[in-house]
């Protein structure tokens, strides 16, 4: 028998058995569904985490060195020959010195505003855009110049936006502000602390306030995010050579952590995946139930089939074919009702908490859970259509 | 030139709890492309068996069964189900259509099943259900037709595959006398057309329509032959003796 006719003959049977193919279905469509949503949960979490690790800089790695007393320290110097000694995984580096003291701006303070010395490549290696004014120079560096590049959001909040040539205080010093950053926060109400409520000075002038001999922290740039390994092994030989001595500093690689993360919530997300299935597994067993019900009940249909002219194989497959056509359509509305189920989560989460992450059902698993729902069928129905198709025909047409 | 139908020596023997069941013992019959032939027996005389056997929806136990030549017993399970589809036309008792499916898809089934192609698919089921007279009522349900309508549908679906052998069993029985005469000389009919019609039935007035009569009690056969002669009637092995009933 054509496939075509088998497949319309399924349909047939099951539209007339509405509502006991939509009890049927109910485990596929709950299951399909909390896959669905879960899958999205995850993809939606991980794309949190990388885009939030992305705004730090996912191709930088962070520095630290401790020194070792006497014996010789890294300048800043000794990094910028590593990074040219390794072109092809570094790219740039800068010394990232964080200073001590509270943001003023006349009378008032800014608590949350960090102040970071930095040399004349970090704005570039940040990808921070200069909005007014200019960046911190080499010039500035050399002369230790008491000039300060500011975040979009200071800007916006202590000078109305015409910050460029006003003076800002940190702790008891004074800074002229020369430059005033693109926003990188697109929303004004989430700039407060984040990187465009920042100050960047001259790594040399705060290292002289700070009573600093050496940067105890550097950022190094990589060329390519997918060089991470590498790029960390380069610097950490570098560094070695220098102090032969691995506790004397440490390379913490932003993607390496991401990485981490990622397979932290795969971990997850597979583990809830797998409690999802379980449903899938009841929905498949559903279905093997109902299809043994319904061979029985059509035994005198399957006998009168087989005196037309049915082979066993037209028989087992018209039976398969109504289980797998239950369970894919089980399958279709289960990732429907997912779909509305994560508008649903990204529509109300927000007004009960504060989230960054939204469910993202994505293609794959709809291609997955589709193809699932069709195999459970298939491998269920397989059962009850192998026993419709051995059915003896003699026997099946006497059955009432 | 062999016979279209012919039994040698068909056994058929059930096991049943102790004792075995001789359902069809040593049958030898022929017949003949074209005959119109009534199998009839009480029940348990074992003229279901005998109509499984040449319906070749079972096989025999022992012996032969050959169907235009062809040894039944044996052709494998796909074989037997083409058989039936290409040289057999059943026509129940209960018309067994199957009630989900409108007149022309019950009709369709076989030529479904010969993998005949969507569009001569309708042309054909059309054309049969017209030459029963139902050509009216294509779209219609079984459960909307009469019973003798319905036994019409049957008929209709037994010839659309247009096979040499039409196989009636108690064609009739469900149906009142008038309805059942109908059906009978439409079976008559066919037969004129060239159709070979075997009918089973254990009532003696419709077996009298047929022009040959197999008599079967206990599973062998009593009687074969012309279904005037008087001893056609003459039941054997009856509790009451020797009885004729016309």
């Amino acid at each position: 028998m054509p496939v075509t006719e088998t497949f319309s003959l399924a349909i047939k049977n099951i539209w007339s058995n509405k509502l006991r193919t939509i009890l049927t279905m109910l485990g596929i469509i709950i299951g399909v569904t909390a896959v669905i949503v879960i899958v999205g949960l995850g993809t939606g979490m991980t794309n949190s985490v990388r885009e939030s690790f992305a705004s730090m800089g996912i191709n930088s790695m962070t520095v630290s060195v401790w020194g070792r007393g006497t014996s010789r320290n890294a300048t800043v110097d000794d990094f910028y020959r590593i990074v040219e000694e390794n072109p092809v995984w570094l790219e740039a580096a800068s010394p990232e010195i964080y200073m001590n003291g509270t943001v003023k701006v006349a009378t008032e303070s800014y608590n949350y505003t960090n102040v970071k010395g930095v040399n004349e490549e970090y704005l570039g290696m940040k990808s921070c855009r200069v909005a007014q004014g200019r960046g911190i120079q080499y010039m500035d560096i050399q002369e230790n110049k008491n000039v300060c590049v500011i975040g979009a959001y200071l800007a916006r909040i202590a000078f109305n936006g015409n910050a460029v040539g006003e003076t800002i205080k940190v702790g008891a010093n004074k800074f002229r502000i020369v430059g005033v950053l693109a926003p990188k926060v697109e929303q004004e109400d989430m700039q407060e602390g984040s990187e465009d409520d920042c100050v960047y000075v001259p790594y040399s002038t705060a290292m002289r306030l700070s009573a600093m001999s050496i940067p105890n922290s550097y950022v190094v740039t990589m060329t390519d995010e997918n060089y991470a390994t590498q790029a960390k092994a380069a610097l950490e030989e570098g560094l070695y050579a220098i102090y032969n001595d691995e506790n004397a500093y440490y390379v913490y690689s932003m993607s390496e952590q991401l990485e981490v993360m990622n397979e932290t919530i795969s971990m997850v997300i597979i583990v809830l995946t797998l409690i999802a299935s379980i449903s899938l597994l009841v929905g498949g067993i559903g279905i093997m139930n109902i299809m043994l019900v319904s061979v029985t009940e059509r035994t005198r249909e399957i006998g009168i089939r087989k005196a037309l002219g049915a082979r066993e194989g037209a028989i087992l497959l018209q039976f398969v074919m109504e289980a797998a056509t239950t369970s894919a359509l089980g399958g279709v509305l289960g990732i429907v009702m997912g779909y509305i189920l994560a508008a649903a989560i990204n529509k109300i989460m927000p007004l009960i908490m504060e989230v960054d992450s939204y469910v993202t059902p994505t293609i794959g698993s709809v291609v997955v859970a589709f193809g699932i729902s069709v195999g459970i069928g298939v491998f269920f129905g397989y059962l009850p259509a192998r026993r419709a198709a051995r059915l003896n025909p003699i026997d099946a047409l006497r059955y009432d | 030139m062999s016979a279209l139908i012919e039994f040698e020596q068909v056994c058929k023997f059930y096991q049943m709890g102790d004792t075995v069941v001789r359902a069809a013992d040593h049958i030898s019959m022929k017949i003949e492309k074209g005959e119109f032939v009534a199998i009839v027996g009480q029940s348990g005389s074992g003229k279901s068996t005998c109509m499984n056997i040449i319906g070749c929806l079972d096989v025999p136990t022992a012996g032969t069964y050959r169907l235009n030549g062809r040894d039944v017993g044996k052709m494998d399970r796909n074989e037997l189900a083409r058989v039936r589809n290409e040289m057999l036309g059943f026509i129940f008792q209960q018309y067994n259509l199957m009630p989900r499916l409108n007149l022309m898809e019950n009709v369709e089934v076989p030529l479904i099943y010969a993998r005949v192609p969507r569009v001569q698919r309708r042309t054909r089921a059309k054309e049969v259900l017209e030459q029963v007279g139902l050509g009216d009522k294509l779209k219609n349900k079984p459960n909307q037709l009469s019973g003798g309508q319905q036994q019409r549908v049957s008929i209709a679906r037994a010839l659309v595959r247009n096979p040499q052998i039409i196989l009636a069993d108690e064609p009739t029985g469900a149906l009142d006398s008038h309805t059942g005469r109908e059906v009978l000389s439409m079976l008559q009919e066919l037969n004129r057309q060239g159709h070979t019609v075997v009918l089973i039935t254990h009532d003696n007035s419709i077996a009298l329509e047929a022009p040959r009569i197999i008599r079967l009690e206990d599973g062998k056969i009593v009687y074969d032959g012309d279904s005037h002669a008087p001893e056609a009637m003459r039941i054997h092995s009856a509790q009451g003796g020797d009885a004729v009933c016309l």
